[in-house]
């Protein structure tokens, strides 16, 4: 349908915008979209020519009008953009239909909307296995209900099958609707390891903590910060796909922390499905850093606040911080006006800064005051080579303080309650060993 | 924490009997990840023959939160309101109202959601309401 060339993956494409905004829709509203919208553009690399904004209800054949469709087109041949992406969902006539005028005006372009534009993102953000089958199984899922349309509108003038009676249609969709049972297949194996590791991690005791947040928040310069590691953190969307996790300690405790993807207002339903392992991570950690750009807009910070409020809502138990992040860039009485403001949104608010490393020591002791309290007992065991094999399992599983060395080795443990139950079996083991007296 | 007036409408589709709808209302003191006090609840019912328009459903709205004595800003879903502009709802009513944002004030919807509904569905039962009556029994407008 599309007969452009692509330019090679490494140069920058020229790419024109297109915005349709209603007519009563708020100004700033379409500003803070419009800005989103560029951003985004720039995580693929690629290089804004222009942007056509039009208030209107979206029209059939073009989602804008006919006359400003021309006037796309027109744009895209002298620009010499490479593609035109639309920030509304389009339907598969609707690319057709813009291709075929961008066609008749010389301009050899790819037309697209945002959600392809996110998926092309993903699509090159993704390393590991896992994510590569998210990020197709997304794909598929965006290309399942336009697959009929898609396959009727490149082969309008073919028909398959002896004497022209068969179609392509339903192999197509067929083809389809079997990759994607094969990628959940596949994906469900995964996920199950993912769940054991995390089963894993609760039962040793581990305290997870997650940090969320809009794209682009600043949660993996957080993450940098608080594990003292060199995640990748740029001032790009999406620089954060697969989640990290890494150990730091608190109170001479373990805790793990996890870096994860950033959530966007309109994500769309089949990406959200595809990336929903990666999500669950987040809702069952005991602690969420719900990670926030204070020096933004006020209204910009409300609208952010609210998406990460309704992706986190409906599943998440954990414990949420609100860090406010960049809060160093601020005038002291600017910052309260704006508190203020957002108050209804802002729970257990922490101001810090990622970069400069204020208010981390304060988000650390947050952090200790939310971990669950320790067991404590007194444990005995015997001064010798069982002895020391079973204190080396309590060194890695708690606390082990005021160790006495005798006939006995008596100090105190502290740890959850999960472990508590499994230094039974250990203490019970070194008691029927043989040389045990 | 904050005080508001959690707002929802159940029963918006045609039954026999015509649209038979409850609007639930509460009070509650919330922070902005949970729920922390109920102050009161009240619940009002309608009865309507045509399918509510955007006047109908701010004059229920209206009547069941006039009768809540600690006030807030009222919060309901967008879709409550035909999902129209929230700068354009505010000057529909005589309070403040917000749509749904935090936490705290989705759990609030859930509440009063489960009231209306199951306020409904015990008035259904308990008034015997003729609910198979057929469009001629329908009335314009009344609280049964």
């Amino acid at each position: 349908m599309n007969s452009f060339q692509e330019p090679a993956a490494d140069a920058a494409r020229n790419v024109i915008l297109v915005m349709r905004t209603d007519p009563e829709s708020d100004p700033k509203d379409n500003s803070r979209k419009s800005d989103e919208f560029s951003e985004l553009v720039k995580a693929l690399n690629d290089k804004v020519t222009d942007i056509i904004v039009q208030a209107r209800y979206p029209d059939r054949k073009y989602n804008v009008g006919s006359g400003k469709a021309k006037e796309i087109a027109i744009a895209a041949r002298d620009k010499r953009a490479n593609r035109i992406i639309f920030y509304d969902p389009l339907s598969t006539s609707q690319i057709y239909n813009l291709s075929k005028l961008c066609g008749e005006a010389g301009a050899n372009c790819r037309v697209m909307d945002r959600f392809q534009l996110i998926l092309d993102i993903f699509a090159e953000r993704a390393t590991t296995h896992r994510s590569k089958l998210q990020v197709e199984l997304a794909r598929l899922r965006y290309e399942l209900p336009n697959a009929r349309m898609l396959v009727s509108l490149s082969k309008k003038e073919e028909r398959a099958g002896w004497g022209g009676l068969g179609d392509y249609e339903d192999s197509y969709e067929q083809d389809i609707k079997k990759r994607i049972a094969r990628i959940n297949a596949e994906l469900k194996k995964a996920d199950l390891e993912e769940e054991a590791r995390r089963v894993y991690r609760h039962k040793n005791g581990f305290f997870i903590v997650s940090l969320a947040g809009y794209t682009n928040a600043g949660k993996s310069t957080l993450f940098n910060a608080l594990v003292d590691e060199r995640t990748e953190s740029k001032d790009m969307f999406f620089t954060t796909l697969i989640p990290k996790t890494r150990a730091f300690v608190i109170n001479k405790r373990k805790i793990l922390l996890t870096d994860t993807v950033g959530f966007i207002e309109d994500l769309p339903h089949f990406l959200v499905d595809a990336f929903r392992s990666t999500l669950e991570g987040i809702y069952f950690s005991d602690m969420i850093l719900l990670v926030v750009d204070f020096s933004e807009p006020a209204e910009h910070i409300r609208k952010k606040l609210m998406i990460s409020h309704e992706t986190l809502w409906e599943k998440s138990t954990s414990n949420i911080v609100t860090v406010l992040n960049k809060s160093e860039t601020m005038k002291p009485a600017d910052r309260k006006k704006k508190f203020e403001e957002l108050s209804h949104l802002i729970y257990n608010p922490i101001f810090i800064s990622a970069k400069t490393g204020a208010g981390l020591s304060e988000l650390i002791d947050e952090i200790g005051m939310n971990l669950p309290p320790l067991a404590t007992r007194t444990i005995s065991l015997p001064n010798n080579e069982h002895g020391a094999s079973a204190l080396s399992w309590f060194y890695d599983n708690g606390l082990v303080e005021e160790i006495l060395y005798g006939k006995y080795m008596t100090f105190e443990f502290s740890a959850a309650e999960d472990v508590m139950a499994k230094a039974d079996d250990i203490l019970s083991k070194v008691r029927y060993s043989p040389d045990y007296n | 924490m904050f005080t508001i007036i959690a707002v929802d409408i159940s029963g918006r589709h045609r039954i026999d009997a015509g649209y038979y709808m409850v609007c639930a209302a509460a009070s509650l003191e919330i922070t902005p990840a949970s729920l922390e006090k109920v102050n009161e609840i009240t619940s009002d019912a309608f009865l309507f023959g045509k399918p509510p328009e955007l006047p109908d459903i701010v004059r229920i709205i209206e009547t069941t939160t006039s009768k809540i004595k600690k006030k807030g800003p009222l919060i309901t879903e967008r879709g409550e309101l035909f999902n129209l502009d929230e700068n354009l709802s505010k000057a529909l009513f005589s309070q403040e109202i917000r749509y749904q944002e935090s936490i705290g004030e989705r759990k609030a919807i859930e509440l009063v959601h489960y009231v209306s509904l199951s306020t409904r569905n015990l008035l259904l039962r308990e008034t015997g309401m003729n609910i198979t009556a057929g469009e001629e029994n329908t009335k314009e407008e009344e609280d049964p």
